[in-house]
């Protein structure tokens, strides 16, 4: 009769989804010029930076290009002199992008297939936050099927299709220890899918100055049946049935963008970006589990994210007929308020540098290298959910190369 | 060859990337105005690590002080000592393990009897048998000897009735003649940490009021005065604990009246209600119907409930009539609480008031468990509160801590540190200590 109450076992995974997560890498060109595409006309990855100004491309392109993420996070537990760092993974964002139409037409059809979110963040399983967090693995894929038609020498407009294919795969340590004093362990992983579109705008000014409009739609991620996997002592198993699975709604925020493209002689090309990103759709994170228990409860974890701005800058030097010198560099304002912050992707304010340059290969072929330094500001923050206290700071390093055949 | 050179370079590149972590700035480590050289530990079981009901290697290793002690050589600790169990008789007293659950929920709790550090038992005349422990003869800082009372430190033959004491005495039991607190003053020390006073309250209530008394508020006063100016004699710094709240732990909230006369009330609709021989006054108990303010300890054996037992009125079934109530040693009834909480606050007021006239930190430990009790608590992702068992806090007796229990208090303790003399020992990571242990 001692009665034995295990519901304050109720666990609660948190995968917080951030700024953080936008992943700022969709063509070597772009990238070397402060990641700025909107304004401007470069190549194939106007599919994602500008669908209007596909139709003002003077060839058709295939491209394909890789940017490595080398994302390092300290965290330093508050009144400590210890320094958590996260693991060395690399994760992998790459982009694709196809635009052909014939020579004499007003249209193009384009398809991008790129990687605009993801994280992955290996914090292990001795860390101070590793009931908060152990590790994060997760991708969206979207594929972008595109139409663009030029309405006059000056106006082109164009709109894509997207889907999402996403992917989540997130670790956290249970407070329940084994015989031997070793905690248990959550794992959360599936895959989900999500529909959006987006649309833009591309004129080119009497003066000379080319302006882009665009808007990528929020996209709404559903993940359904991925596998929640509880590993705990076995005397509480049938508190975490097995198999179980979980349902979790993930929402991409819209972004709208306007970009300027500036020309003050052959060999420069200058361009601005601002971005508008819509996080403020991103109130809570749910996990609705398949079974139930009074010790797994469905969880609702406010996330009360704010809109954030970005702000990018870059420019392009044509040293000679084969080469091109490039660089940039931006702003981006963090989504999440203080007591917000997590270490999934422990996001803050940011600023980055980035360098890059383009080589004629051949004939037809461009070869484009790049590299962007981010630094993520110190933030001293205590969880409002996880009472995690401390200071995150994060270097990102990302250097990346593209192919881009052009005929 | 070209290209060869080229993958070095690109390796190198990476190499060089995967050196640019960032580092975080913290503020050097300081001790402040304190001067942690020589820290030692003065207390009871809470302090000597004690837990699931026994004294054993793995819980001295988790002993609030040995985690301060190892915090603190960042600003200057010296080495820190405790009269640890070897290795081969790690399992000390012995201690209750969770060995599963019963199919209604209830916990399996076995005692664990292999590797014990007992030799023997010896009956001390006017007093009764004593558990003997294997010696300790090394460097001590830890002093806790669980079962202290303050009302025991300046007792002389106190090392002849306590074993656990005993086993830090050179010499045979029967002849200990050293006062606890000349024994823990007689080595110069530096700083000092005191959490005694627990069980002058704890006794009495943990046995129902039945099996013991409560110090007297004076004596309490009077012999915390002695111990704080011995520990103060050559300046040294220090930090006090307070004595928590008894209704605070789950030994006294895991077993309610309610749970007992609803499991009654399935079998035999017709039971009104338990019956408890209660507090009066003075030393006059009564029966009378218990009420969900009586508070049953954790070892009440609930099987007992409704078993006939025969009364000058004849058979009658355990607890249901007023003629065969629960023994008194059971159950912490409604005027036994009050009267307990009111020592405890007299002992409280006496603790803050010596330490603040001593210039000493305070860890509040009525306040901060009172606090977790009401509120429960969340550390890096992990909540606790004072369940019994879920609530990761307490051990399977339901007064000790579990290791992670004993981490927060360290670090309850290192906080009260650091604000009163500036120091800046670091906190310790609560992530590595776990709770209660499952099958």
């Amino acid at each position: 009769m001692r009665k034995l109450l295990l519901l304050a076992l109720a666990l609660a995974p948190v995968l917080s989804f951030a700024q953080g997560f936008q992943v700022n890498l969709e063509g070597q060109k772009q990238i070397g010029m402060g990641h700025t595409g909107t304004g401007i006309l470069q190549d194939g990855a106007s599919v994602f930076f500008n669908p209007g100004a596909v139709a003002m491309l003077p060839q058709n392109y295939v491209q394909a290009g890789i940017s490595p993420i080398f994302y390092k996070s300290d965290f330093n537990p508050s009144g400590t002199s210890v320094q958590d760092h996260n693991a060395n993974k690399i994760a992998y964002p790459f982009t694709f992008y196809g635009v052909w139409g014939p020579k004499s037409a007003c249209w193009k059809l384009g398809l991008g297939v790129y990687t605009p979110f993801g994280g992955l963040n290996y914090w292990g399983n001795t860390w101070q936050g590793k009931y908060v967090l152990e590790s994060l693995d997760l991708k969206a894929i979207y594929f972008q099927p595109t139409l663009s038609i030029k309405l006059a020498d000056f106006l082109s407009v164009g709109a894509g299709f997207v889907y999402n294919r996403g992917s989540v795969d997130l670790t956290q340590a249970i407070p329940l220890a084994n015989g031997s004093g070793q905690p248990g362990q959550a794992e959360l992983k599936g895959t989900g899918k999500g529909y959006g579109w987006n649309a833009g705008i591309y004129i080119k000014t009497e003066s000379g100055v080319t302006i882009g409009i665009t808007h990528r739609s929020q996209v709404t991620t559903t993940i359904s049946n991925g596998n929640a996997i509880f590993n705990v002592p076995a005397s509480l198993q049938s508190s975490f049935p097995q198999p179980n699975t979980f349902n979790s709604t993930i929402p991409l925020p819209a972004i709208n963008s306007i970009g300027f493209g500036f020309y003050p002689c052959s060999k420069w090309v200058l361009a601005l970006d601002v971005n508008l990103v819509g996080w403020d759709i991103y109130k809570t994170l749910s996990f609705d589990y398949a079974s139930n228990t009074p010790a797994l409860h469905d969880t609702h974890s406010p996330r009360n994210y704010q809109d954030a701005v970005s702000l990018r800058g870059g420019a392009q030097y044509k040293a000679n007929a084969n080469m091109a010198l490039r660089f940039g560099g931006g702003y981006a304002s963090t989504a999440v308020r203080d007591g917000y912050v997590t270490p999934e992707a422990p996001d803050a304010n940011r600023v980055y540098v980035t360098g890059g340059l383009g080589y004629t290969l051949a004939k037809h072929l461009d070869l484009d290298v790049s590299f962007e330094y981010e630094h993520l500001m110190k933030r001293t923050q205590t969880n409002i959910e996880s009472q995690l206290a401390g200071t995150f700071e994060t270097n990102v390093y990302i250097p990346g190369i593209s192919l881009a055949y052009h005929w | 060859m070209k290209t060869i050179r080229l993958h070095i370079y690109i390796i190198a590149g990476l190499l060089l990337l995967g050196a640019c972590k960032p580092n975080i700035d913290t503020p050097k480590p300081s001790h402040g105005s304190a001067d942690f050289t020589r820290y030692i530990a003065v207390g009871n079981s809470l302090t000597a690590g004690y837990a699931d009901g026994g004294l054993y290697l793995a819980g001295q290793m988790v002993s609030y002080p040995s985690i301060i002690g190892k915090q603190m050589q960042s600003v200057g600790g010296g080495a820190f000592s405790q009269p640890l169990f070897s290795t081969t008789q790690a399992n000390g007293s012995g201690y209750l393990s969770l060995t599963g659950f019963n199919p209604n929920g209830t916990p399996i709790t076995t005692p664990v009897t292999t590797n014990l550090a007992i030799t023997g038992q010896q009956a001390i005349p006017g007093f009764g048998n004593v558990t003997l422990y294997a010696k300790y003869s090394g460097e001590i800082n830890n002093y806790g000897v669980p079962g202290i009372k303050l009302f025991h430190i300046t007792y002389a033959p106190y090392g002849n009735l306590n074993g656990y004491y005993e086993r830090l005495l050179s010499g045979n039991e029967g002849t200990h003649t050293t006062a606890y607190l000349d024994f823990v003053t007689a080595k110069p020390f530096t700083f000092f940490s005191n959490w005694l006073g627990n069980n002058d309250a704890l006794g009495y209530a943990t046995s129902g009021g039945a099996g013991d008394v409560l110090t007297d508020k004076n004596t309490f006063a009077q012999l915390y005065g002695l111990l704080i100016s011995k520990l103060t004699a050559n300046g040294q710094k220090g930090v006090v604990g307070t004595i928590p709240d008894v209704t605070s732990v789950p030994y006294f909230t895991t077993i309610t009246v309610g749970a007992i006369l609803g499991a009654v009330q399935k079998a035999n609709p017709a039971a009104q209600a338990l019956f408890i021989n209660a507090l009066v006054s003075g030393t006059t108990y009564a029966p009378r119907p218990a009420t969900a303010k009586d508070l049953i300890v954790l070892t009440f054996p609930t099987s007992m409930i409704g078993q006939p037992v025969s009364t000058p009125y004849g058979t009658l079934p355990y607890g249901l009539t007023p003629y065969s109530p629960i023994d008194n040693q059971y159950v912490l009834d409604q005027n036994e609480i009050a009267l307990t909480e009111d020592y405890i606050n007299s002992y409280n007021a006496t603790i803050k008031s010596i330490a603040a006239t001593n210039g000493l930190a305070v860890f509040d430990a009525y306040t901060f468990l009172n606090n977790i009790k009401q509120n429960g608590l969340v550390v890096d992702g992990v909540s606790v509160n004072s369940g019994y068992i879920s609530g990761g806090l307490f051990s399977l007796d339901g007064v000790h801590l579990t290791p992670r229990g004993y981490a927060i208090v360290a670090n309850e303790f290192i906080k009260a540190i650091n604000g009163k003399y500036g120091s800046s020992i670091p906190a310790v990571n609560i992530s590595d200590y776990n709770g209660v242990k499952f099958p």
